[in-house]
């Protein structure tokens, strides 16, 4: 590069930062044009984690060079991680997937095959699981990071194409708690409010979540607020491990695990005792419930006086103190603003709705929602949980625009807007996902297709799980970009584009839908999902002879994968299937998504709402159409989503309840499992970019340095991990960060020895039936002195 | 050679500390500081992997809070990349078994 150039584009760096920090650099603006020369610049959202940053792409010739912030985004306001930085670099990789490979026999080699041959196979294997078993015998597990349109074609085929409910997604293992939490507790999937929330906030509420290192964007936006405004605005952390989130925190409760339901009922009977309460709120919006029972506020008052401050220390573990407990209360009750965020601390729990129910118990119970600075607001790991999944009809029991499939009204809806018989979909809801892959293990399930995700790796328990991938009679398909664990158990393994190789929709944590657009060709012979999908349907369709399969891909025939294709899939989507429901999405067509650089919050019924960016706090009159539009009375707040058919605010009596394991003299440590900021998921993306690799080659377990000493354990020492289910081996942390009596290891690894899963728990929530990832009892043993060890990558 | 404009941030009361301590690192470039802990930097390493390295090194300060990044420029790896010339094949790496 010549030394002009660099000073240009030092120059650019250097006034994008300060114009981020509203400073003024007397530097000559016109090195920015020169630093853009033969740059096109190509927005979009970021490939990773929920936060939904939008970024602008920088193309050369055809090949990425360079990453900027969109500074209007309402997102990231241009700020990105480390982590959101190097995506680019999945791009052109050496590791690319760029052919379709087969093998009869998942004991075989690969070879390498045509499309034509792929969906040929494709089609036939799933042609006579059909036959075999009908709709229950087939089943899709798909992705959080799929875009909306993948998810939602994906599922119109599975069940308008095949008749089968057997639509799962990873979200399953994320987000099913706060799905559930939502609907109990407001009546309506996704939060009130959203990250504009961050700036006029007085309290942040961070409980089971590490957003430093986890969401470092919106970490920044919350730090800024509190630098900003030392003396003004409290920030509480709340969390079994001291993290990078707790050094802004002015105070850090640490509780054993598990024991939260406690400590936030005892938050619950401060406000009551103390009256911090909003009577009027309560009385206008509030219904009690315990179990099927409606209830009233005596009641409840009764029921969280059992958790006095004292006594709900002990149970937590004597980490902190009554008064903590009394002013972590007071602060979050009379600040003029608390939001409240978290993320799988609370999800990944065999109690996970309860313990959502009982975050947004303290929102409703103090009126801290519906006004600006306040809400309860859950925080998403994927960049299209929420939109794709939730909102697209991604998981077992749910159809498109949050309707129930056990509904025959809202199945009645769906079959008119898809022009297939009245009665195609089936009524039952298929299997959730620790059920499907128990039937896998069965060979119930005999056809499986699994879409950008690795659950050899990501599920729980994940050794019995697997027994049942490695069965020579059950026929899987894998779509991704990169070889993981799960196509090493894969029949068939197609190549798919990555990010901005491809168009579609990510919608992120806040009902925000942001579109990307292609912006460079895929390696090889690296297909859009959106083809793939299609090309297999018409297949399907002849194989068995079935017309209503063809009237499946009937809208979208013919039209260019690129961009037509989706653009046709979104608009079926948005056009048909959220009109009218609390998703709605009509306002947001690709044209809008285009002319938006942060996209749209739903709901947005008409294109010139949907210009205005949308919905920032739901429900309420004048900021909401839908509450205007769904109103019943004179009241300021309208709650009409679907769930709760009084439209009001649910209030929830839920005690405190073990988790499914805790330690005892033969398995004496909770073990708790986690990301680290350089990676990400199964590490299939994240392991391929150098930097991030050996920033974080292997996973390892942070020991409290009281409990490391007890065993004799020192830094870097080889320690094994024992539970009931499974052994890791792994190198020791020993740091002031887990709570005294808890391990905590990192989940990315794919190297045998230190796949955290084969250790941790499957019991699910009853209701959400996510599984319990955050707790669960292991032994812990030094093994060894520090030994050398290489990072793994399948490949 | 990887450049990349970034916003560091510290506690206000910090910041004279922090500036002082960047100085020390020849791979940062300082271009202004304001009353709020927001530090405006330059970064140039020889790779990503530096920047990766400094990255993290900045992020283990006592002080810093948050490393905002803005602007990424990669064209020079990036190309090489594209030449099939890159460096940066991670530990472990297989082809794809075919």
């Amino acid at each position: 590069m010549a030394q002009t150039r660099r000073e240009f584009i030092k120059k650019a760096a250097a006034l994008s930062a300060a114009s981020y920090a509203g400073l003024d650099l007397s530097i000559d603006r016109g090195s920015v044009a020169n630093a853009n020369e033969n740059i096109s610049w190509h927005r979009g959202s970021c490939r990773l984690c929920g936060v939904g940053c939008r970024v602008e792409l920088g193309v050369k010739n055809g090949n990425p060079v360079g990453l900027r912030g969109v500074p209007e985004a309402r997102t990231n306001f241009g700020y990105l991680c480390m982590k959101g930085m190097h995506f680019w670099k999945c791009m052109g990789h050496p590791d690319r997937l760029v052919k379709p490979l087969y093998r009869k026999k998942k004991t075989d080699t690969f070879k390498e095959i045509s499309w034509d041959e792929a969906l040929n196979i494709a089609a036939d294997e799933f042609a006579k699981a059909h036959k075999e078993g009908g709709g229950e015998a087939v089943a899709y597990y798909g992705s959080g990071q799929a875009l909306t349109e993948e998810t939602y074609f994906f599922q119109k085929i599975m069940r308008g194409g095949l008749q089968s409910n057997n639509v799962e997604g990873n979200p399953r293992l994320c987000m099913a708690s706060a799905v559930g939490g939502y609907l109990t507790s407001f009546g309506a999937d996704e939060p009130i409010g959203g990250y504009s929330d961050i700036e006029k906030a007085h309290c942040f509420f961070i409980i089971g979540s590490n957003t430093a290192e986890a969401h470092p964007v919106l970490f920044r936006r919350i730090m800024r607020r509190k630098l900003d405004n030392p003396d003004t605005v409290k920030v509480i952390n709340v969390d079994p491990r001291l993290s990078q989130t707790s050094r802004i925190a002015d105070k850090h409760l640490q509780f054993k695990p598990g024991t939260d339901l406690a400590l936030l009922n005892a938050m619950a009977n401060v406000i009551i005792e103390e009256k911090l309460y909003d009577e009027d709120f309560l009385n206008k919006y509030t219904t009690f419930k315990s179990g099927k029972e409606t209830v009233d506020f005596e009641a409840y008052k009764a029921q969280v006086a059992e958790y006095t401050p004292e006594k709900v220390v002990t149970i937590c573990g004597n980490s902190f103190s009554a008064d903590d407990v009394r002013e972590t209360a007071r602060w979050f009750a009379n600040s003029k603003g608390t939001v409240s965020l978290w993320t799988m601390g609370l999800n990944q729990r065999k109690q996970g709705v309860w313990a959502n129910n009982l975050v947004h118990n303290l929102h409703i119970l103090t009126g801290q929602l519906l006004k600006d600075g306040a809400d309860s607001l859950s925080l998403t790991g994927q960049p299209n949980a929420c939109g794709g999944v939730r909102e697209g009809g991604g998981l077992c029991h749910i159809l498109p625009g949050h309707r129930p499939v056990a509904n025959e009204k809202m199945r009645t809806q769906v079959e008119k807007a898809w022009g297939v018989p009245q009665g195609r979909i089936p009524p039952k809801p298929g299997l959730h996902t620790m059920a499907m892959f128990s039937a896998i293990n069965d060979a119930r399930i005999k056809a499986i297709w699994i879409n950008c995700t690795s659950p050899v790796q990501s599920l729980p328990n994940c050794n019995l799980y697997n027994k049942g991938m490695a069965r020579e009679d059950v026929f899987i398909i894998t779509t991704d970009i990169f070889h993981t664990l799960t196509t090493q158990t894969a029949n068939l393994v197609l190549p798919t584009c990555f990010h901005f190789e491809k168009t579609g929709v990510y919608g992120c944590t806040e009902r925000r839908s942001q579109l990307t657009k292609k912006a460079i060709e895929p390696p090889g012979d690296a297909k859009p999902e959106v083809w793939i999908i299609r090309e297999w349907a018409r297949k399907l369709s002849e194989k068995l002879n079935d017309p209503v399969i063809a009237q499946c891909i009937k809208p979208f025939e013919g039209l260019e994968e690129g961009y037509e294709l989706p653009k046709a899939i979104w608009n079926e989507y948005s056009q048909k299937l959220t009109a009218h429901r609390d998703n709605d999405l009509r306002g947001a067509t690709y044209e809008v998504l285009e002319q938006m650089k942060d996209g749209v919050q739903w709901p947005a019924p008409t294109e010139e709402y949907a210009l205005t960016g949308g919905t920032v706090k739901k429900f309420v009159k004048g900021r909401d159409p839908m509450a205007d539009t769904e109103s019943k009375d004179d009241l300021p707040y309208q709650f009409y989503g679907p769930a709760h058919p009084d439209r009001k605010l649910w209030i929830w009596l839920r005690d405190q309840a073990d988790p499914e394991e805790i330690p005892d003299s033969e398995y004496p440590f909770y073990l708790s499992t986690g990301r680290i900021i350089d990676h990400w998921h199964t590490m299939s993306m994240t392991g391929r970019v150098p930097e991030l690799l050996r920033a974080n080659p292997y996973a390892h377990v942070e020991i409290n340095p009281k409990d490391a000493q007890k065993l004799g354990i020192k830094p870097g020492d080889m320690v094994e991990l024992t539970s009931r289910r499974g052994v890791n081996i792994m190198p020791a942390k020993v740091y002031e960060g887990p709570v005294e009596g808890m391990v905590f290891a990192y989940w990315h690894d794919q190297h045998k020895d230190r796949m955290i899963n084969k250790v941790t728990k499957d019991a699910i929530d009853p209701g959400s039936k996510e599984p319990e990832f955050k707790i669960c009892a292991v032994r812990v043993k030094r093994v060894s002195g520090p030994q050398p060890l290489k990072p793994y990558l399948v490949g | 050679m990887p450049i990349s404009g970034v916003v560091i941030s510290c506690s206000p009361g910090h910041r004279y500390t922090v500036i002082k301590n960047l100085n020390a690192y020849k791979s940062v470039e300082i271009h202004g500081a304001d009353h709020r802990g927001n530090i405006v930097t330059v970064l140039e390493t020889d790779s990503s992997e530096e920047m990766e390295k400094l990255i993290e090194r900045l992020n283990n300060h006592d002080h810093i809070l948050n490393i905002g990044m803005t602007y990424l420029n990669i064209e020079d790896e990036a190309e090489r990349m594209a030449r099939g010339e890159t460096t940066t094949k991670p530990f472990g790496f297989k082809a794809p078994s075919v």
